[in-house]
């Protein structure tokens, strides 16, 4: 890198951040109609005719705008940003557009695209996995194989594509939570427990998008596969090392610590639903909210700013939409689990939770703005 | 503040490896303790991420490295370096921070008291 004296380059590291604002405005997007839809799933009252096209869009597409569209644009954004090149960003931006069409109601061309972008995201964890061999790069690139699992089922409407996508989540924060631990000393074991953990996680998925006794199994193991993640997390993550520290850290911790909570109740909710318990809320929220957009709000303050350029300063009102969250969840999928009323309520403060962490960090840039302004060091940055 | 540079030149190795001004050399490591990996508090000397600083008459040159290769914090990281260290350095050195892979980020490069917080 050439630099000037004390003159630093305006630009990313790597040079290519044009195409940021655009996909992660269009996966903002992606949340907003996926959530609106969400939540006129979860309305106890039949729907009134005439609601506009992206609301039905919304509620049709769902999972595979939360999942893809949102979190998908999301993860292949991330890792654009850390690969520094061009191409990295076809991904995200193959993701964005399948959303956008998703949204306006083309679900051929969007489910193509989508196709697409897992392709394009499978090279660049290939790429990643070349530049450092390990088992976390390992790792990713087989989220990356279970996202288009997933998006080919989703193009060939053959079988359902939710659990691959859940698995392309969950292996994804497993291989990131894996980097993590090797800043702990390893018990013996803990990379081939986690590797039967994986195995499990995908035999279950395997067999959850088949009909039949195979899908029975597939959905308890991949229930099974979750228990198994969330008590390895637990065992081995650092997040129980850095709840005993401050700020930033213990935030994300948690955060970190409340997921993996939710990570098990998901896999309860999963053995459930292969028993024949009415248990599909809890099996699919209690991973989609409970463990994923916990793992999302409690990496944001640092992933954000990687993504946008823009600071944040911490504070204690990060915990606010945490605890909106898992309080709404515990009314949601605990308490509502034989009332509908009490369920549509937990599933409002559900969007409400996010709505809040969306303010909260508005607020945080702007306070980091303002503690700059005012020559204060921000406490975090 | 050329002279600066010129003078007292040291090789080091503790905590990263160091050639340079033996009077700069406090104020760069106090600079890069400063740069903190936020989601476990501990700065990037102590992960020990810092393969090296060479200070010569016209470019300080720092070499990093990142637990991930798909860690896209790296960009903040590298300002972040930047950032302090222009906060202590000449005004006449350019700062040059280049990521690095080689040799691959082991634990054994983490300090003593990085150990102890994560429990060895």
């Amino acid at each position: 890198m050439d630099a000037r004296p004390h003159e630093r380059p305006r630009q990313g590291h790597h040079g290519v951040v044009s195409l940021g604002p655009a996909v992660l405005a269009v996966a903002a997007l992606s949340l907003v109609v996926a959530v609106c839809g969400g939540l006129l799933r979860a309305c106890p009252a039949t729907a009134p005719p005439g609601l506009p096209g992206w609301l039905v869009a919304g509620a049709s597409s769902h999972a595979a705008l939360m999942t893809c569209g949102f979190l998908g644009t999301i993860v292949a954004t991330e890792r654009a940003v850390a690969v520094g090149r061009a191409w990295g960003w076809l991904a995200p931006a193959a993701s964005a557009l399948a959303a956008a069409l998703l949204i306006a109601g083309d679900a051929a061309h969007g489910r193509l695209a989508l196709l697409l972008a897992a392709v394009a995201f499978l090279g660049v964890n290939v790429h990643i996995v070349r530049r450092q061999p390990a088992m976390h790069t390992a790792l990713l690139a087989i989220a990356a194989g279970a996202w288009l699992v997933g998006d080919a089922l989703f193009l060939a409407d053959a079988g359902t594509p939710l659990p691959w996508w859940f698995a392309f989540l969950v292996l994804t924060v497993a291989a990131e939570r894996l980097e993590m631990t090797r800043l702990r000393r390893h018990a013996r074991g803990t990379r081939l427990q986690l590797a039967g953990v994986v195995g499990t996680l995908l035999a279950g998925a395997t067999g959850a998008s088949l009909p039949g006794a195979a899908g029975t199994i597939g959905v308890a193991l991949l229930g099974a596969g979750l228990l198994l993640l969330s008590a390895w997390l637990f065992a081995h993550d650092i997040a129980t090392r850095t709840i005993r520290t401050t700020g930033l850290s213990r935030y994300m911790a948690a955060c970190l610590l409340l997921g993996y909570v939710w990570l098990a109740a998901s896999g309860v909710g999963w053995i459930g639903l292969a028993a024949g318990r009415p248990w599909r809320d809890m099996a699919l929220h209690a991973l989609g909210l409970g463990f994923i957009v916990s793992m999302m709000m409690a990496h944001a303050p640092v992933i954000l700013p990687a993504l946008t350029r823009v600071r944040l300063r911490f504070g204690a009102a990060f915990y606010v939409p945490v605890a909106l969250l898992h309080a709404s969840l515990a009314m949601r999928l605990l308490l509502g689990m034989d009332d509908l009323l009490r369920r549509g309520v937990g599933a409002l403060l559900n969007a409400v939770a996010l709505l809040v962490f969306i303010a909260t960090m508005a607020g945080a840039a702007v306070a980091w703005r303002l503690a700059r302004a005012g020559a204060v060091r921000p406490e975090v940055d | 503040m050329n002279a600066v540079v010129a003078q007292d030149r040291i090789e080091s190795c503790d905590p990263f490896p160091y050639a340079g001004p033996a009077a700069l050399k406090p104020a760069i490591e106090a600079a890069l303790r400063r740069v903190i990996d936020p989601e476990i508090a501990m700065s990037i000397v102590d992960v020990g991420l810092v393969y090296g600083v060479d200070i010569a008459a016209r470019q300080a040159r720092v070499l990093v490295t990142m637990t991930s290769a798909a860690c896209p914090v790296v960009d903040v990281i590298i300002d972040d370096i930047w950032h302090e260290l222009s906060r202590v350095l000449p005004e006449t050195l350019a700062i040059d921070v280049e990521l690095v892979w080689e040799p691959p980020w082991m634990p054994a490069r983490m300090s003593d008291r990085a150990k102890a917080i994560m429990g060895w």
